[in-house]
């Protein structure tokens, strides 16, 4: 099976600044995908750009096997929900609703008017009268509804709160399992995420430092817990992705402990722990817990 | 789920313990993948990683078009493997920990059987 | 398991069910682009009938030609051209950045732009049309008033009155859409270079005009030509934006 996506040597320029710098990667047919990374780091730019917003300063992008630039047969099968998306001044979210299945061909204006309920969004009430939450959901509904076999959710629940974003999370995975398709979600909640996704692309300053099976990437890591001395001698051995302490006390991430390594490291007093998905890639991108949590 | 541990593992784990509790009986149906992928709300290609764990060690079969069943004798294989593991999970742990504690070998076994009394009477 | 067919490929739409889908999407929300002009139009119409019949009283019956004849020029309608021009500014500014979010190409969304303001064109053209041939019949609303038969518009021929409100709303519908693709491809800066160039477009010609002693050339042109031969003309400013338009709108990306 080839592809949904092929990017290679991508790089996007703004003046001075490489906000993708030499990308590339692949996109399997109907996974869903986590693409994390700090604000800034670039996600929004490579989305508008697989999606043939915005145009690339070099490198190749294949989309369903073509450049999604100008597209027609290539975009009519993707749906790009961002959390920036205008709208035309004076839409009632009707409007957004009734106009939809023009463009999106698998639309099912049924599952949208059962998300409508969900949401408790008020269809006539205009646009830019919505609360943050309430824009929020408009779009979650469309990329939903919409059933491209290719749908990007940017940062798509800012501002729903936790009860909004579980059933976000609920719809998207049952409809999956009905609808399978190719889902690519950017955030920056990647706690709550974290168990939906398959696959796993990290973007830090314009370049994917990690792109892996999200269950790979889980077991890719565990942090050692004891007596600085012990720890330090047991981790020289190892390779280091994060160490913090305190007093005599240290605290080190390691890559993946074979079996005889954790029995040894048991033998040797020390805690063994798991990593979280989040507290992996915090470390990997090399940023305190509180910076990611806080860039929306 | 947990965090920090192969959503998979816990996956079968789960699956096991109805097993063993007898809510899982011989040559039931479990439930589909997608059922749950959406009840433990994680990905459907984990839950099937779980659930082909499971067919793997012979446990579940696969009956085509139908679905997934529960083979006959996996009761037992389960609690062998269990109590194989047990000893690595939980003996080991208490030993250690027991010998940290400078408490006897003889002590530890007087524990034990304090225990297993009260939870008798 | 259900379908699963539905989420696959299907065969591309027509390219031009894409282009009309574009225009019906400029079209949905009726009411800012196609009611409330209107509702704007009645109150000026009313305003100006209180105007008129106050006018009329106070001036003597010996005055009354003279007081038509001032009337002739009257403005009051010429909101509506300003209003599409912002019509489509927004549909360029807004509708563009939302038309891509519904996975649009650019050209399409040229394309059935340049249908809905054809159509929106046509649209107040005839009612324009119409409400200058009510008012000549009516002797200017029965006090010789006059808001859309007004002399730098107007034709006998009911036909032609429509060509030439057509064409005049064609001109401020690309206009606007020109404008807004400055704009929308460049920003505020492109908005600095476009006015200043425009305005030392302007100033250079009132300058070359005024030291040439031109003007009374000028007049002349617009007198020669008359209202239809000034609105044919404007096809080529129209056209040009069109065509400016539909290649800075080519390039252009939705900014946040």
């Amino acid at each position: 099976m080839s592809p949904v996506v092929e990017v290679s040597g991508l790089t996007k320029r703004f003046g001075n600044l490489n906000a993708v710098d030499d990308v590339s990667f692949a996109v399997e047919e109907n996974t869903i995908y986590g693409l994390l990374g700090r604000n800034g780091a670039g996600k929004t730019t490579l989305m508008q750009l697989l999606t043939g917003q915005d145009f690339a300063t070099r490198g190749q992008i294949r989309v369903f096997g073509e450049s999604p630039v100008e597209a027609a047969r290539v975009l009519q099968n993707l749906c790009f929900i961002k959390e920036s998306q205008k709208y035309p001044d004076e839409f009632m979210v009707k409007h957004v609703l009734k106009s939809a299945p023009w463009f999106f061909r698998n639309w099912d204006a049924d599952f949208a008017e059962r998300l409508v309920q969900d949401f408790r969004l008020p269809t006539d009430r205009r646009i830019k009268k919505l609360s943050r939450g309430q824009l929020s959901s408009v779009g979650v509904i469309v990329g939903l509804a919409s059933r491209a076999p290719l749908t990007f959710f940017d940062e798509p629940y800012l501002g729903l709160d936790a009860v909004a974003r579980q059933i976000f999370y609920d719809r998207l995975l049952e409809d999956y399992t009905q609808h399978p398709r190719t889902v690519i979600l950017s955030t920056h909640l990647i706690d709550e995420v974290s168990n939906l996704l398959e696959h796993v692309l990290v973007i830090d300053e314009g370049r994917i430092i990690i792109d892996q099976n999200a269950e790979d990437l889980r077991m890719s890591a565990t942090t050692v817990v004891g007596p600085r001395g012990a720890v330090d001698s047991f981790v020289a051995s190892h390779s280091v992705v994060h160490r913090e302490g305190v007093g005599g006390l240290a605290s080190v991430t390691v890559e993946a402990l074979s079996p005889a390594a954790r029995q040894k490291a048991t033998a040797a007093g020390l805690e063994l722990s798991p990593v979280s998905l989040q507290q992996l890639i915090v470390r990997k991108t090399d940023t305190s817990t509180t910076e990611f949590e806080q860039s929306a | 789920m947990e965090e920090g541990r192969p959503i998979f593992h816990q996956i079968a784990e789960r699956i096991e313990n109805d097993i063993i509790s007898g809510s899982l009986p011989e040559e039931a149906q479990v439930p589909s993948t997608n059922e749950f992928a959406t009840f433990y709300r994680i990905n459907p290609a984990t839950a099937a990683k779980g659930v082909n764990l499971l067919v793997d060690a012979g446990i579940l079969y696969k009956k085509r078009g139908i679905g997934m069943f529960v083979n006959e004798g996996s009761r037992e294989i389960i609690l062998k493997g269990r109590r194989k593991q047990f000893e690595a999970d939980y003996v080991r742990p208490l030993v250690l920990e027991a010998r940290k504690l400078g408490i006897p070998e003889s002590q530890l076994a007087e524990m034990i059987s304090a225990i297993t009394k009260e939870d008798i009477a | 398991m259900t379908t699963l067919t539905e989420t696959t490929h299907r065969p591309e739409s027509a390219t031009l069910a894409r282009i009309f889908n574009v225009t019906r999407l400029h079209l949905i929300n009726r009411f800012p682009i196609m009611v409330l002009p209107l509702l704007i139009l009645a109150f000026i119409f009313l305003v100006n009938y209180v105007i008129w019949w106050l006018l009329f009283d106070a001036v003597g019956v010996a005055d009354r030609q003279d007081a038509i004849d001032g009337i002739q020029f009257s403005g009051a309608s010429s909101f509506i051209f300003i209003y599409m021009l912002v019509v489509a500014v927004q549909a360029v500014n807004l509708t563009f950045p939302f038309a891509l979010g519904f996975s649009v190409t650019r050209r399409d969304f040229y394309l059935g732009t340049c249908v809905a303001f054809v159509l929106l064109s046509a649209y107040y053209a005839a009612i324009m049309t119409v409400m200058a041939v009510l008012e000549r019949v009516t002797n200017g609303w029965g006090l010789g008033g006059s808001m859309f038969d007004v002399v730098y518009f107007r034709e006998e021929n009911p036909v032609l009155q429509f060509v030439l409100f057509l064409l005049i709303f064609l001109f401020f519908f690309f206009i606007g859409a020109a404008t807004a693709s400055v704009y929308v491809r460049w920003r505020a800066n492109g908005m600095y270079v476009f006015f200043a160039f425009l305005t030392l477009l302007v100033i250079g010609f009132v300058a070359l005009t005024t030291f040439a002693d031109n003007w009374p050339a000028v007049g002349a042109w617009f007198a020669r030509n008359g209202a239809m031969g000034v609105a044919l003309w404007s096809l080529v400013p129209t056209t040009l934006a069109a065509i400016t338009g539909f290649y800075l709108m080519r390039r252009a990306t939705p900014k946040n």
